[in-house]
């Protein structure tokens, strides 16, 4: 009895102090988190645009209206295609070149500096800064027509400024993944590499079994964070081809805004956003199963 | 048990907090100006551009400061991609400005904004009435901005042997046909919204005549706007197919095609009268004129002219300082500095005030007071308006006669993303 009456109060404060501990970051995840997310779903059944006090309701209106509407299914389309095409060479290049610049000489020092440039450029500044290279008068063009050649339609051509989006979008995000490799590089143990030399492998022999598989953490973090980031892409769009031409480089993103701010339609633009948001968590969800199942069978 | 439910109320007050707060200034009705007493700061949204600079509208309010000591003017410059994005955000905020310029109410935004009926200088500003909405007026602007305006490179038309500017759309292909030959560009336009702004521009005076009521058909159904602007699309189409306009035009900027323009490579350019500013300013080795939109054959030239308002004004319901606002937009629309200051700034025109015009301002001058009427274009304003986003959707639509749409394709896609609206 003496026991107990002792334990209970300490228990009941324990319990207390670890609820004043948490709430401090509960109530920030629910302001910064949960209630945002609250929020557009609950707008996403509404026809709320914006400006009118009380929004009505329509229930999955929007959704259904969102499922048959080709200019969000074209968006969409444009915003796989980036988000995978874009992964694949963003990743590609960022661990070619962590490869390449993986050493402490003031050559690799610099070329790391140059190669994470780009990223600390706002992507509207990029969009600009390659609209002025690559418009139909821009630098490059200039330079061909000098020279007697036609325009090089870069961002005149529904594909190729697609194309021409993607390739932007790598190179202004690429400068991330070499890091992130570089880190992974460096933490793979010096002892597996000599032991692979030492039995006689090759280089590429050595990155393909040895230093490659040690990495998949790393690949995966890479991948996930691209796919993620390519996949809300809106700034760039606006500053390169502000969604042109004919509406052929829009961003599921970019159509998000746009239906939301622009048309006043904030209920449409919150079902657009749900509906990203579902498939973000999805394919980052997927991405991350598959690479782990790969790593455990490298593992294994 | 106890957490869960205390974590569960926690977000159900903050949802409720937040879902107040989208409301902005919502909860507001009734016109009642008083309020806010005579001293504070009004904060006034308003556009940027080239030739509206966030200084200029500095200096543009001054002498109001100056003549209401205890009263500061904050000039805000959108943070969204334009006021129009930007006003939503800061209405779902709680923080909207008092005074927003450049966007017009409709029956969305009138909602919102201070009912300016019954405020006696209202009636004598430009377009005030014809930007009524259900007959109440919300906005007040200081001029008109007249649209459909074609200029054009003087030495250009006379390399290419035309005498005079064109009256008819057929007369126009003629020419430009004539202009190519004589190793011109006939048409500067561009990707942006000019594709699409140009072709509307082009197609006011023809449409206002025949179809006078085009917004009142459009919203009863008896008229489809892809339908109506059929002729226009295959004209265009056309000019395309002919190398009237540059087929890679898309991957150029708004600014670019002025600069092209300039440049004297283009030998005509449809826009609107604030670009007189840009052409006072520019360097070029030309004289640049201007005539209005040619009709069809058979039309009355001059047709009337599509004018917007020039820096359209309206006082946010919510404004903290109502009675303030009402006093700085008055000040804004009537005082006869301040209008010419901002008529100047932007080349816009309102009759009975004169101010110093540049030679191709007197002309547009000419040309709108030559005009039968002035007509609302596009997406319009007050109770003539086409859904929101209308103009976006059109320049869309219309860029994808360069990548290979037919114009009865485009005139379909215009149509059914008017009915997805309506």
């Amino acid at each position: 009895m003496t026991h107990a009456t002792h334990t209970k109060p300490s228990r009941r404060g324990e319990g207390f102090a670890t609820l004043l501990m948490v709430a401090p970051a509960t109530a920030l995840f629910a302001v910064m988190l949960v209630v945002p997310v609250g929020l557009a779903v609950y707008l996403s059944l509404t026809d709320w645009d914006g400006y009118s006090a009380r929004p009505h309701v329509v229930g999955m209106a929007n959704y259904a209206h969102l499922f048959g509407d080709p200019v969000m299914r074209h968006a969409a389309t444009v915003t796989l295609l980036a988000a995978i095409v874009g992964t694949a060479g963003m990743n590609l290049l960022g661990l070619g070149f962590a490869v390449l610049v993986n050493g402490s000489s003031r050559a690799n020092r610099f070329l790391r500096v140059v190669l994470f440039y780009p990223h600390v450029l706002s992507a509207l500044v990029v969009g600009f800064l390659w609209s002025a290279i690559l418009g139909t008068t821009g630098a490059v063009n200039s330079l061909v027509t000098a020279h007697g050649g036609s325009v090089l339609p870069f961002l005149s051509d529904p594909t190729w400024a697609v194309v021409t989006m993607i390739a932007v979008l790598v190179w202004a995000g690429f400068g991330v993944n070499v890091v992130l490799y570089l880190a992974g590089l460096q933490a793979v143990p010096a002892s597996l590499v000599e032991a692979a030399r030492i039995d006689g492998a090759s280089r590429w022999q050595v990155f393909r079994h040895v230093t490659l598989p040690a990495l998949g953490p790393v690949v995966t973090v890479n991948v996930v964070l691209s796919l993620v980031t390519l996949l809300k892409t809106y700034d760039l769009v606006v500053s390169l081809t502000a969604g042109g031409p004919a509406g052929q480089t829009q961003t599921l993103a970019y159509l998000i805004l746009w239906n939301s701010f622009h048309d006043n339609r904030l209920g449409f633009g919150s079902a657009q956003s749900v509906v990203l948001m579902v498939v973000t968590a999805a394919l980052a969800l997927i991405v991350t199963r598959l690479r782990r199942r790969g790593e455990m069978a490298v593992y294994s | 048990m106890r957490p869960r439910h205390l974590s569960r109320a926690a977000v159900g007050a903050l949802l409720s907090l937040a879902l107040a707060a989208c409301g902005g200034g919502g909860g507001f009705s009734g016109g009642n100006t008083s309020g806010g007493g005579d001293k504070g700061t009004v904060r006034m949204l308003v556009n940027i551009t080239p030739n509206l600079t966030q200084s200029y509208w500095t200096e543009l309010v001054k002498p109001f400061e100056r003549a209401h000591p205890g009263v500061h003017v904050k000039i805000e410059a959108p943070t969204g991609k334009s006021v129009a994005d930007t006003l939503p955000q800061q209405l779902a905020a709680g923080n909207a400005p008092d005074v927003v310029e450049q966007l017009t109410a409709d029956r969305t935004r009138a909602s919102q904004m201070l009912d300016l009926t019954d405020q006696p200088w209202v009636k004598g500003t430009p377009l005030a009435q014809q930007a009524a909405v259900g007959g109440r007026i919300y906005t007040v602007g200081v001029g008109e901005q007249a649209q459909s305006l074609i200029f054009y490179n003087k030495a250009a038309f006379a390399k290419a042997g035309i005498q005079q500017p064109p009256k008819t759309l057929d007369e126009l292909t003629q020419d430009m046909g004539r202009l190519k030959a004589a190793g011109y560009l006939p048409l500067q336009t561009a990707g942006d919204f000019v594709t699409g702004l140009q072709l509307l521009q082009l197609a006011d005076p023809s449409l206002a005549q025949s179809h006078p009521q085009w917004y009142q058909d459009v919203k009863a159904g008896r008229l489809k706007v892809g339908e109506s602007l059929l002729p226009h699309l295959r004209l265009y189409k056309s000019w395309i197919a002919q190398g009237y306009v540059d087929k890679n035009a898309m991957g150029l900027k708004y600014p670019d095609s002025q600069t092209r323009f300039f440049a004297g490579k283009a030998a005509m350019y449809i826009m609107g009268s604030w670009f007189t500013a840009a052409e006072a300013t520019a360097k070029k080795d030309f004289e640049v004129g201007v005539f209005p939109a040619p009709v069809q054959t058979g039309q009355r030239s001059p047709g009337p002219q599509g004018a917007t308002m020039a820096a359209p004004y309206m006082i946010l319901k919510s404004a903290e300082h109502r009675a303030l606002a009402l006093k700085l937009v008055q000040w804004l629309v009537t005082d006869k500095s301040a209008v010419t200051s901002q008529l100047q700034q932007d080349g816009n025109f309102r009759p009975g005030f004169d101010r110093r015009f540049t030679p191709l301002e007197r002309q547009v001058q000419q040309i709108l007071d030559a005009a039968p009427a002035t007509v609302p274009q596009g997406e319009g304003y007050g109770d003539d308006t086409l859904p929101n986003g209308f103009n976006d959707a059109w320049n869309t639509q219309v860029q994808g006669l360069y990548v290979g749409r037919s114009p009865e394709k485009v005139a379909a896609a215009v149509d059914q993303w008017v009915a997805s609206r309506s």
